[in-house]
């Protein structure tokens, strides 16, 4: 079967039939027009973020989805036959049904930050079979996420203590003032980034917002449904259509809570995991970090 | 005019309220502190100066307050109100609550609660919409009342902004003028101006969360002036109270203030231009379908295919980027390719925030054959408009062929900050840094609430900051 899209056919290929290692190659094959760092892109592992431009492929956000469509060009699936989420509603999840085009659904893309993070997500959708000795390579959504904070800090630390090399006189005193700032912040994510319990707590508080976030579109839902309840009473039908209208806005809208509140679930439950892969990139930036910091203090002094 | 049957229920309802007015502060105190675990951190020293002021003064006064939450009569007077000054009746503010939001809720038993509850509360309900001579008469009948409370030296409470402003931010160049009106029917009168607001209040919620500590601003100024003959004029001048209180709140705040995003689009980057085709001058409904809602794609369709309509999707994904930047500053994040969780009104000049209702302001500063830009503001100050000038300065140019994108928009940007500034002599003194994925700068080593933003998209790149 073949989807043509512009000059380019692709081949799609059954994602049983392929090995993780097998489609992850594909995929970062298949995000190459997007990848705005072609040196990053070249050397492109399961772990390497498809934003961002010191460790990623740098692709713009413009083309985001494309790379989720990127991926359901290229592979096939048995989970094609739509079935509602519940009676009546217009929700659909995706059972096994004929070999079809693979779909991915709104929002279960969210964590897919990096080739392997995309195959770890064909897997937890059923698309294609577990396979636990992959994904022991793969980092975690919220691990990948935070050594990429870790490489922007000491990105800054580097460039701001070339800058300062450059500068004199009381210029040079100012600016560092900046570089005595940045080192601390550089420490304290060091620190934050070398203990796991610490940084899982970090973690779950950033979750913390999402979850107040929903509880008070649950509690706007409830004032609602207490406003329809009341007005059923009446005569007042233009009313009770306006509010239903609205019941239906904020019942959307709870649902994409519930999305955002899965990924900070996430990444909350990921925060406290550490497999060897994980340790070893925390070490890398870890150690980078401090030639970053010692650089940083010469240029002090 | 009131009838005589008006002025006596008003009576009556006045009686009552002082009557119930130590069980129900009991009540509403018991359950702000023991229900949601409320705490307000100034409360001392802002009931202090508000009292001085307003036991210096004898005639009638509006509250005026922020408005965030469905339940900030109850906090705003918790805030204000302290247990030995319950026996200024005449300072108890009436209000004048919507009808069709509050007098028909639930079942009948909560249905009468609730009406009870707003009665003794002093609430004449109100009627916001209905353009029929009913509707009218309503709204001019409290209005009336008002201005009877008012001239016996009442006290009223009004929310300025009319409603819950849903980005969480009092913007002072969008005033209302029905204060103005009501003011100049009682010229001895004085507003007492509050800003409360918790310290973890990011935007409009129906509660505030649990465990909220809130602070309180306020000030008791004159509702007219001598020379002060329009609602207008009366209007600005109290939003621009408020807007200096909320100043105060945010200055003493860990929320960052100015929250503000840009975005620029390479309308002819082969990235972009890929899903769009010359020749029929349709876009790609699949790649639309990833990127606009329903609501987005309904509006896309009513113009004729074409480069204008694609445009118009760019303009759509521009001010969903641009917002997106201006709520990561304040700490509503958006999943990574959440496009759909952010929904656009061009004609409004509006992004919705659908997960938890917050409201972006927009604007496009470039439209042409080539580029989109827009710049979006969360909160901080104006996005600015046709007449008046914003608080957000941004600049778009063409990325050199070699340069690195990434590298030429900070490097621009800095040397922007430092031209507009007479207080910064060099970009040298600046610095970028990164907090959860926002960029911010840093100045004489310290974290500056500039609201910075960056962007780039196939030959262009752009940034912004906010000078408010």
């Amino acid at each position: 079967m073949a989807f043509k899209r512009k000059e380019a056919t692709i081949e799609a290929t059954d994602l049983n039939t392929i090995t993780p290692e097998e489609a992850e190659k594909r995929i970062i094959a298949g995000v190459k027009k997007y990848a705005t760092n072609e040196g990053n892109w070249s050397k492109a592992d399961a772990n390497t973020p498809f934003l961002g431009h010191i460790i990623g492929m740098g692709i713009e956000s413009s083309n985001l989805a494309d790379i989720t469509m990127s991926i359901e060009r290229q592979f096939l699936t048995k989970k094609t036959k739509r079935v509602p989420v519940s009676e009546g509603s217009a929700e659909f999840k995706l059972e096994d049904g004929e070999l079809g085009k693979l779909r991915i659904l709104d929002g279960q893309d969210a964590t897919a930050a990096t080739p392997g993070l995309s195959i770890k997500m064909l897997m937890d959708l059923g698309h294609m079979p577990k396979n636990d000795a992959y994904l022991s390579k793969v980092v975690s959504f919220a691990y990948i996420t935070s050594i990429g904070e870790g490489w922007r800090t000491n990105d800054a630390l580097k460039k701001l203590v070339a800058r300062i090399e450059k500068l004199s006189g009381t210029e040079k005193d100012e600016a560092k003032a900046n570089l005595k700032a940045l080192c601390d912040q550089a420490r304290a994510y060091e620190a934050l980034i070398a203990d796991s319990a610490a940084f899982a707590t970090s973690r779950q508080k950033i979750g913390q917002n999402d979850q107040a976030a929903y509880d008070s579109l649950r509690q706007e839902l409830t004032v609602l449904e207490d406003k329809i309840k009341g007005v059923s009473a009446t005569n007042d039908a233009e009313r009770l259509a306006a509010l239903r209208a609205e019941e239906a806005e904020v019942r959307t809208r709870l649902k994409m809570s519930a999305q955002k509140l899965t990924v900070s679930g996430t990444v909350a439950r990921e925060a406290s995991q550490r497999t060897p892969v994980i340790q070893a990139k925390i070490e890398e930036i870890r150690a980078l970090l401090r030639q970053s910091l010692q650089e940083a203090e010469r240029a002090l002094a | 005019m009131l009838s005589s049957k008006d002025i006596a229920s008003l009576r009556i309802q006045r009686w009552l309220s002082v009557l119930a007015a130590a069980p129900l502060y009991a009540f509403i105190r018991v359950v702000l502190r023991w229900r949601f675990r409320y705490r307000f951190s100034n409360a001392r020293e802002f009931q202090e100066k508000i009292w001085r002021e307003l036991d210096a003064h004898d005639g009638p006064v509006f509250w005026a307050a922020n408005h965030l939450t469905l339940i900030d009569s109850f906090l705003v007077f918790a805030a204000v109100v302290p247990w030995k000054k319950l026996h200024r009746t005449r300072l108890i503010p009436w209000s004048t609550p919507e009808y069709r939001n509050y007098y028909h809720l639930g079942s009948l038993p909560k249905k009468i609660s609730v009406r009870t509850l707003m009665y003794l509360c002093r609430c004449i309900p109100f009627l916001r919409e209905g353009e029929d001579a009913a509707s009218e008469r309503w709204r001019k009948r409290v209005f009336a009342k008002c201005e009877w409370l008012l001239k016996r030296g009442e006290a009223v409470f009004m929310y300025p902004e009319a409603g819950r402003e849903r980005s969480g931010w009092l913007e002072r160049h969008r005033p209302k003028d029905f204060l103005g009106r009501l003011a100049l029917e009682a010229p001895n009168a004085k507003f007492l101006c509050l800003y409360v607001r918790g310290d973890h209040q990011l935007y409009t919620t129906a509660v505030p969360r649990r465990d909220e500590t809130f602070r309180s601003y306020g000030a008791l100024i004159p509702a007219v002036l001598p020379g002060e003959t329009t609602p207008r004029a009366i209007a600005q001048r109290l939003f621009d109270t408020l807007a200096d209180l909320q100043e105060e709140w945010f200055a003493a705040s860990s929320l960052p203030k100015n929250c503000g995003g840009n975005d620029v689009l390479d309308l002819k980057s082969p990235r972009l231009a890929e899903h769009f085709d010359a020749e029929s001058g349709e876009t790609d409904p699949e790649w639309m379908s990833r990127h606009l809602t329903a609501r987005e794609q309904k509006s896309l369709e009513a113009l004729p295919p074409g480069f204008k309509r694609f445009a118009e999707a760019c303009k759509f994904i521009a001010a969903k980027e641009a917002a997106h930047k201006a709520l990561t500053q304040s700490g509503i994040q958006t999943p990574q390719g959440g496009f759909l969780m952010l929904q656009a009104d061009l004609f409004r000049r509006k992004v919705v925030h659908l997960p938890t209702g917050a409201q972006v302001d927009v604007r496009f500063t470039h439209e042409d054959e080539d580029k989109v830009h827009c710049v979006a503001v969360l909160r901080g100050g104006f996005i600015g408009d046709d007449e008046t000038p914003g608080d957000v300065l941004w600049d778009v140019a063409e990325i050199p062929p070699g340069d690195d994108p990434h590298e030429f928009a900070r490097g621009k940007c800095l040397e922007f900050i430092a031209e507009s500034s007479d207080e910064i002599s060099s970009p040298a003194l600046l610095a970028f840094t990164d907090d959860g994925g926002a960029p911010k700068v840093l100045q004489g080593g310290k974290v500056q609430d500039w609201g910075v933003s960056l962007s780039h998209s196939g030959r262009y790149a752009a940034w912004s900051f906010m000078i408010s």
